[in-house]
């Protein structure tokens, strides 16, 4: 279990103090799928940044069960290769050195083989197709086998249909790895197709943990799974900003 | 075809200079004909005296930018790492590069005598500043998101340094580089002017005492072929150790 709690970060424009997050209180379940779903600036990249370590917050605290630091794994919205080294070399940049050459090159190929790029670990990153660069970053997170894996609006850019076949092979991954997985959208559809819980942030709060409790694969067609997006979609209009556009909720 | 179209001015800058000396526009003495220069090149060839002047400058410019690089790079990288020791040598540095190096020559050849030391010296200090510019700018320049990636994925400082840092900043130390080298052409010939008996440099300058502007020409020319395949093969060396500068190679961005 990782726990966040009343975590909160300020910062100062000038004499002018804002808070980009305040006091948000999260539960994540070991293995669990959770996603944090809300417009863009609400601050839910503020609060993955947090979770990695990326950024130190100014109230609250983390809390990880068993002590230290987890092992984190994060995919960010673009996929941050090093354009000089192979999709080998970006997957492993975190290994090299911690394992011998041979152990290496089998937690790379594995992880290569898990995303669905086996034949393309020579590559360079500007031989790849933005989908496949999205695998590569995912690919370059799993290695790690991180206890804690978080993914930043990773599929944002990608087009429908890739979109839409990447989200089944992190399900997948997940339903077969059991990483505990916090995904950040401001899509509310995707939010609720993947995440077993749906936490709904609106101008640096949580204003809600909705549980979408139905069986993996999901149909996004599917009544039941639209009828989870109504409810997280009107919860999100009525508090955030424009909670005027509440009844053009279809 | 930019290849070609590169040597077509050539092409076109040869016959311009062949009319001009071929109608008497421009006196011979100030320009002589293309001929007359090729005839002047053959018989320094034939007497192998280019080739003991170009192997002299050829060496001079070696060593003084070698000298540069072993200089440059790890006070860049020093720089890079202690932003406080950067800001306090900066205005020195700063002061430093704003002199331009035949300025300081009376005093090397005076601290350092008229020998090979002095000319490399000014080699040095011609070659210096571009490539230690380069490197810092690129190691400043480096892209922050990538050494986020460093972060997460459990990279020590001296990993990302080694491993993100600097190969994100060879664009621009590659740029710093190329500069470089055409400073060092420049320098040598300044340095070669004076207090020399050896060198193209020394070579433009008897040529000059001897009324033979044919000699001058075939120096001035001999220099511009060496700085060009000097940067052709940078270029190439570029291409096969860092492939994915390729493309910017291509749009002359590096």
């Amino acid at each position: 279990m990782f726990e966040a709690r009343n975590l909160g970060l300020r910062y100062t424009v000038g004499e002018r103090a804002f808070a980009a997050l305040e006091g948000v209180d999260l539960s994540l379940p070991r293995g669990g799928f959770t996603t944090i779903v809300g417009r863009s600036g609400c601050g839910k990249t503020t609060l993955l940044r947090l979770l990695a370590g990326l950024a130190e917050p100014s109230d609250g605290e983390l809390h990880f069960e068993g002590g230290g630091r987890p092992r984190i794994g994060y995919v960010f919205q673009e996929p941050r290769l090093m354009p000089w080294l192979s999709v080998a070399g970006n997957v492993g940049l975190g290994l090299v050195g911690r394992l011998d050459k041979g152990a290496l090159m089998r937690r790379v190929t594995e992880a290569l083989q898990l995303v669905g790029l086996s034949g393309f670990a020579e590559a360079m990153p500007d031989q790849l197709s933005g989908g496949m660069a999205q695998r590569v970053a995912l690919a370059r997170a799993l290695v790690l086998e991180p206890d804690l894996l978080l993914l930043d609006e990773p599929f944002g850019a990608l087009d429908a249909f890739t979109r839409r076949s990447l989200q089944m092979e992190l399900v997948e991954i997940w339903r077969a790895r059991g990483t505990t997985i916090v995904f950040v959208t401001h899509d509310v559809e995707e939010a609720v197709l993947l995440g077993q819980a749906v936490a709904e942030l609106s101008e640096g709060r949580l204003v809600g943990l909705h549980r979408v409790d139905l069986p993996y694969p999901r149909d996004a067609t599917d009544p039941a799974l639209l009828a989870h997006r109504r409810t997280v979609l009107e919860r999100l209009l009525e508090t955030g900003p424009n909670s005027h556009l509440k009844e053009t909720v279809p | 075809m930019p290849a070609f179209s590169g040597f077509l001015v050539f092409g076109v800058l040869g016959l311009a200079w062949f009319a001009t000396s071929a109608t008497g526009f421009v006196s011979p003495f100030l320009l002589p004909g293309p001929f007359t220069v090729a005839q002047a090149g053959w018989q320094l060839i034939q007497d192998g005296s280019l080739a003991k002047h170009a192997a002299i400058s050829l060496q001079r410019v070696g060593l003084g930018y070698g000298l540069s690089v072993i200089l440059a790079l790890p006070l860049a990288l020093l720089f890079g790492l202690l932003p406080r020791l950067r800001s306090f040598c900066e205005p020195a540095l700063e002061f430093l590069r704003q002199i331009p190096p035949l300025a300081l020559l009376p005093l090397l050849i005076l601290w350092l005598g008229i020998g090979e030391v002095q000319k490399v010296g000014v080699i040095v200090l011609s070659c210096f500043f571009p490539i230690f510019l380069g490197a810092l700018g690129g190691i400043a320049q480096a892209d922050p998101k990538l050494i986020e990636v460093g972060r997460i994925c459990g990279l020590s400082r001296g990993e990302i340094l080694t491993r993100i840092v600097l190969p994100a900043s060879l664009p621009a130390l590659v740029v710093g580089l190329r500069i470089a080298l055409g400073y060092s052409w420049r320098a040598l010939v300044g340095a070669e002017l004076i207090a020399s008996s050896a060198g193209l440099g020394y070579l433009i300058i008897d040529a000059q005492n001897m009324a033979r502007t044919d000699i001058v020409l075939v120096g001035v020319l001999v220099i511009g072929v060496l700085g060009l395949i000097a940067d052709a093969l940078a270029r190439c060396a570029l291409r096969r150790s860092a492939p994915w500068l390729r493309s910017q190679l291509e749009l002359g961005r590096v």
